[in-house]
């Protein structure tokens, strides 16, 4: 399989990101013109929907607010439908960097990987989050590694590339609430090849992020507890 | 032994929740598959009370020195294997809305991107 040849999507989940839509769009097409995009807009309040219809937008609209599970997975499914080989996940709020899709890509066209995921931490380089976050992101990722084995430094990084066998098996079935680290372990269960790849990420350009400081107990206490309970629970399949 | 009236009025309690199912089912306001649980314990009420000394032989059994305590423990066991039950249809249905609403909107799209190619090439022939 060579460049050429594969059918990327770019999948750009939106909610409530009329700011900040725009420009992750332009960004895309000037770095990575030949790839294919769906922003998948959850139900937004603001304007983000007639955005995209103003512009022109390749854009699914949600009916109803499934957070940033069920929208991740409707770019999947739509992904799988239209027969794309590669799907990225890439954040709608200006976060991540399109210009490392082309380094990114290449593991999984060369079959080396199954799953790509763009990492703050392999070289510490842009936006690191803050320090109690950072704290955070370090206990579930060694709660992964304890649980499944698989190394992954930066688990909650929605910057993500996976080839066709996952975009089959995330359409079908994807964690719904919080679902980053949730998604490492289901892809490790199903025999995965993971890389962890550098990518510089920015702050956030306009809006509040989807996990406020009360919420990130609550999403420390449920994932953990997610993670603990999906090895017991996961009856190991093989496609 | 428990008093003859408090076993025939139990026993008309046991019928009256008998016969709210009944109702509720024969005007399809409940799917069978779901009031089989309630079903379940229905008859088990019925037991009990139609057969008092099961109970103290239970309560004996598990170590619970008054009977009704006994009672108590295994009718709120039983609710929370109902409550249990509820949450994994709960969780079923919550699973098809999911993929419901996200075919729905992979329809939508559809059709929009149907509708305007459908312009596009309306426009081209008044052109």
């Amino acid at each position: 399989m060579n460049s050429q040849q594969c059918k990327v999507l770019v999948i750009i989940p939106a909610h409530n990101e009329e700011q900040n839509v725009s420009s992750v769009i332009n960004n895309l097409r000037r770095k990575v013109p030949e790839a294919d995009y769906v922003i998948v807009n959850d139900c937004s309040s603001d304007k983000t929907g007639e955005v995209c219809r103003k512009n022109g937008y390749n854009y699914i609209d949600l009916p109803v607010n499934l957070g940033i599970g069920g929208g991740v997975q409707a770019g999947y499914q739509y992904a799988l439908k239209n027969g794309y080989d590669i799907a990225i996940q890439h954040d709608g709020d200006g976060q991540h960097d399109p210009a490392f899709i082309m380094d990114l890509v290449t593991p999984i066209i060369d079959d080396k990987a199954d799953i790509v995921i763009g990492s703050r931490f392999v070289t510490g380089e842009g936006y690191q989050s803050s320090g109690i976050r950072r704290l955070g992101i370090n206990f579930l990722s060694s709660l992964i590694k304890f649980c499944c084995g698989v190394n992954i430094k930066d688990v909650t990084s929605g910057y993500r590339l996976v080839n066709r066998k996952f975009i089959q098996i995330y359409a079908s079935e994807y964690a719904q609430d919080y679902p980053e680290p949730e998604a490492i372990i289901s892809a490790a269960m199903y025999g995965a090849r993971i890389l962890e790849m550098p990518v510089v990420m920015h702050e956030r350009t306009y809006g509040t992020s989807s996990i406020s400081a009360l919420k990130t107990i609550y999403y420390m206490i449920k994932v953990s507890m997610a993670i603990l309970i999906y090895r017991p629970t996961f009856a190991r399949r093989y496609l | 032994m428990i008093p003859l009236v408090l076993q025939l009025a139990s026993l008309v309690g046991i019928l009256i929740y008998f016969a709210v199912i009944f109702c509720l089912l024969k005007r399809q306001f409940l799917l069978l598959k779901y009031t089989l649980m309630w079903i379940f314990s229905g008859l088990v009420m019925a037991i009990v009370v139609i057969f008092p000394g099961l109970l103290e032989k239970f309560s004996e059994l598990v170590g619970i020195s008054t009977p009704s305590n006994a009672l108590f423990a295994a009718l709120i066991f039983i609710i929370l294997l109902i409550l249990m039950s509820l949450t994994s249809i709960i969780s079923g249905l919550s699973t098809t809305n999911i993929k419901l609403i996200q075919s729905v909107a992979l329809l939508e799209k559809r059709v929009r991107d149907l509708e305007n190619t459908q312009t596009v090439a309306k426009q081209q022939k008044i052109v």
